[in-house]
């Protein structure tokens, strides 16, 4: 141990001296350990960098397929109107059933947005909620809903609210 | 050390953003929206709404729904800006102590500070939730118009929020930094030691702002300022919208004008066909069902034409010009002592506002960057300079040009982009382009035309030893590395044998700037000319490879040695086949490149059938193998590289 302890000793001592009489040494090993931190930094940097991206790639995979969703909600939208409009009128007959037609169409569509993660929003029985609904028209005291147009989430993402009108 | 966020704290939207790994990006908020509407409510139970659930809101709550308060922060309530704002808006302001301005929401009198620092706290919350760590300095953009006070108010407001602001910037001085217009080059002042002059042109929703500034060594400076605080985007959209509604007036009969859920449906289609008309001439405005009467449903339909757009929303753009005119005469300056123009704000994407604002100015403005971001963006960046970030990122030096090698037909195959980042290493494999071809030729090239003879040589090699072999099949892999000092090493090695070769190029980076702007320009000068040449060379390829693997496909079908199943090409079919490779090899010898590809593509359907009709005959056991695969399987020769 003493030995060892010695040579502990010795070892500085030389370090020390080389230190003295050369001071570049010390530059660059200062140098050396800043470029190695430096280095650490940039890698870390990179691998959370790369963790990130990763992340949102994957969001961005998720939600491909919004915008073109949203185009197709658009013409759902009309369509919904279209039925409702025929609704309204309480056709029978030949009438009748193409607004049935009409009513599977709109079903079609709305399974289609399922397999694609895409909900309505309810509007039903709820209370106003901001992040779901948006307010177009309101009632002095009015509590109850009304849904002017439907809105949708995907995979939880409010991507259109509903758009509602607040009635007594 | 925590990220610098940078917030451009708009009067109608904010956005944010930060440096990452060196480049500026926007952070969405926490609802996956790039911006964030700077609206803030208190509802009837005291619940804090911010941004877009703030909006949603508002028409339950118009009393308690403030938005806009960047109209008021740090005024004092006799302004006569703010009486005139007083009447506009619905909630309710009343005179501070101090002569300031109170704004009522909920039971409470808050300052406009105290408001805007709930969208600050937003931002951050939402910031934080997106990098997962804490965010605690900010830089804080605010028009080039406000005073002192205005400019103190925002900064308490961020400080309310909990952030540390270190710096309050010019918003046209942002969007100058995100272009990298005010930035010190490497080694030197922003414009080389001369003074700059930047028009900012900034069309957002509700204002229009117009700044001259002038960018010298280390300081921006904002030589003048002007606009209009009630000049913006949504004027077009209500010019639109009244159009719709005169025209269904016109086509109908009926006024829509009052009927609010019928004037939101025109809204939504009059900034749909907005957004449209940016990028095409006309678009087709297609309401079903908008209103019914007693003769029933009423349609809008109307074709919508850019022109159309233009000559009702000419007057708010030649207002604008009229505007950046006094700005100028405001600085002393002529048109032609400006050196830049930055477009901001979402309506700059307009065509007839891109146009005029060029036309004015004579020169091509900045518009690269979304304009609803780039003053968000341009804070990160002050920021990331205040950090370090940026200079950090300046040290890395990039390819000035792409650099590639030649590959069959003359064509320049890139292997490493223009722009990227260096070091860098990348690695193809390639084949050979004829029959028991003993050895390639590696040319390395540098620039950004099509073909190989067009850019600079910058040195070449040969790998010999290759076993004969069918083209095809040899698997050459070259590999470029360019080193942190620009030192590009590209090696060559037979992957049969291992046998390689390779050459070192130290000026691959040495063109002067002038060079680099030359081939450059050359590029998109000959894009379309050199699209055409590598379009022939390609189809030339495709051809050549065609009638080779048909030429062996028969061959193969008609050996001796044919495995069984083979050799039942019908002669018809063989004559068919025969013809049709000649044809497309006397194609070859001209440069029609649609005859070329009509030819190849009348012997790829005559090959694809006599190909499945021979898969048919074979026994299932015994088929694969034994007959080439489809045209489009085959293995790729010459210059086709293979992924690895």
């Amino acid at each position: 141990m003493d030995n060892l302890n010695n040579m502990n000793d010795e070892d500085k001592k030389i370090t020390e001296e080389t230190k003295a009489e050369a001071p570049e040494v010390m530059v660059s090993t200062d140098k050396s350990e800043e470029y190695l931190n430096n280095w650490k930094q940039e890698r870390a940097d990179f691998i959370n960098y790369k963790k990130d991206e990763a992340r949102r790639v994957e969001q961005f995979v998720r939600f491909a397929n919004e915008d073109v969703i949203l185009e197709a909600i658009e013409i759902v939208d009309d369509l919904e109107i279209a039925h409702q409009n025929f609704a309204k009128q309480n056709l029978g007959g030949q009438a009748g059933e193409l607004n049935k037609g009409l009513e599977q169409i709109v079903t079609k569509f709305k399974e289609l947005f399922r397999k694609y993660g895409v909900e309505e929003i309810a509007v039903s029985g709820q209370k106003f909620n901001p992040e779901l609904h948006e307010a177009m028209e309101t009632e002095p005291g009015g509590e109850k809903m009304v849904q002017l147009r439907t809105g949708y989430t995907m995979h939880g993402k409010v991507i259109r609210p509903s758009r509602v009108k607040i009635t007594k | 050390m925590s990220k610098i966020l940078g917030i451009d704290l708009g009067t109608t939207n904010s956005a944010m953003a930060i440096v990452e790994a060196g480049q500026p990006r926007i952070l969405e908020n926490k609802e996956g929206m790039r911006t964030t509407p700077s609206v803030v409510a208190v509802g009837k139970n005291g619940e804090r709404y911010v941004g877009v659930t703030a909006k949603r809101q508002a028409v339950t709550n118009h009393k308690n729904t403030i938005y806009s308060v960047k109209r008021l922060i740090g005024r004092r309530f006799n302004d006569v800006e703010v009486q005139g704002d007083r009447k506009l808006l619905p909630y309710e302001i009343r005179e501070g102590k101090q002569g300031d301005i109170e704004i009522k929401i909920g039971d409470d009198w808050k300052k406009p500070a105290e408001i805007s620092a709930m969208i600050l706290q937003k931002l951050k919350a939402d910031a934080e939730d997106k990098l997962g760590e804490k965010i605690t300095e900010a830089i804080i953009t605010v028009p080039a118009y406000f005073d002192d006070a205005q400019r103190k108010a925002t900064k308490d407001a961020g400080e309310i929020a909990g952030l540390s602001v270190k710096r309050v910037i010019n918003e046209p001085t942002a969007a100058a930094l995100a272009y990298g217009l005010g930035k010190p080059a490497k080694g030197g002042s922003a414009s080389g030691g001369k003074d700059e002059k930047i028009v900012v042109y900034d069309f957002g929703g509700g204002t229009f702002d117009v700044s001259v500034l002038e960018v010298s060594e280390d300081t921006i400076e904002v030589k003048s300022t002007g606009g209009d605080t009630h000049l913006g985007g949504d004027d077009i959209d209500q010019r639109i919208i009244q159009y719709f509604v005169d025209e269904f007036k016109k086509e109908s009969g009926m006024d829509v004008s009052k009927d609010q859920q019928v004037i939101q449906r025109l809204k939504d289609a009059a900034e749909k066909a907005k957004h449209e008309l940016s990028s095409t001439l006309q678009t087709e405005v297609n309401i079903p069902f908008l209103t019914a009467d007693s003769s029933g449903p009423k349609h809008f339909s109307i074709s919508f034409t850019r022109a159309k757009l233009e000559e009702l929303t000419r007057d708010f753009v030649d207002r604008s010009i009229k505007l950046t005119k006094h700005v100028l005469d405001d600085a002393g300056l002529k048109i032609s002592d400006i050196h830049e123009v930055v477009l901001v704000g979402g309506q700059t994407r307009m065509p007839l506002i891109i146009e005029e604002v060029k036309k004015f100015f004579g020169k091509e403005p900045h518009k690269d960057i979304n304009p609803d971001e780039v003053v968000a963006v341009g804070a990160a960046v002050q920021g990331g300079i205040m950090q370090g970030d940026i200079r950090d990122v300046l040290l890395l030096d990039v390819t000035p040009l792409s650099l590639g090698i030649e590959t069959l037909g003359g064509v320049f195959t890139r292997m490493i982009e223009k722009n990227t980042t260096i070091p860098v290493a990348k690695t193809q494999v390639y084949s050979t382009a004829a029959d028991s071809q003993p050895s390639v030729e590696i040319h390395i090239l540098q620039g950004e035309r099509a073909m190989a003879n067009d850019n600079k040589t910058l040195g070449r090699f040969i790998l010999d030893g290759i076993p004969p072999a069918p083209r095809g099949v040899p698997q050459v892999e070259v590999s470029f590395d360019i080193d942190a000092n620009g030192i590009l090493n590209v090696k060559a090695k037979d992957k049969a044998t291992n046998k390689e070769q390779s050459i070192r190029i130290e000026g691959s980076s040495g063109l002067s700037e002038d060079e680099k702007k030359r081939m450059t320009a050359d590029a998109e000068k000959f894009a379309s000319e050199d699209a055409k040449k590598k379009e022939l060379a390609e189809a030339r390829n495709l051809g050549e490879t065609l009638a080779y693997s048909t030429e062996k496909m028969i061959k193969d079908n008609e050996a001796p040695d044919a495995p069984a199943g083979a050799g039942k090409i019908k002669e018809d079919d063989k004559k068919e086949l025969n013809d049709k490779i000649e044809k497309v090899r006397s194609s070859l010898k001209l440069d029609n490149v649609s005859e070329i590809k009509s030819a190849t593509e009348d012997l790829s359907k005559s090959a694809q059938r006599v190909g499945g009709e021979l898969y048919k005959q074979a026994p299932p056991t015994e088929a694969s193998g034994q007959t080439p695969p489809p045209a489009s399987e085959q293995p790729k020769t010459g210059e086709q590289p293979k992924e690895t």
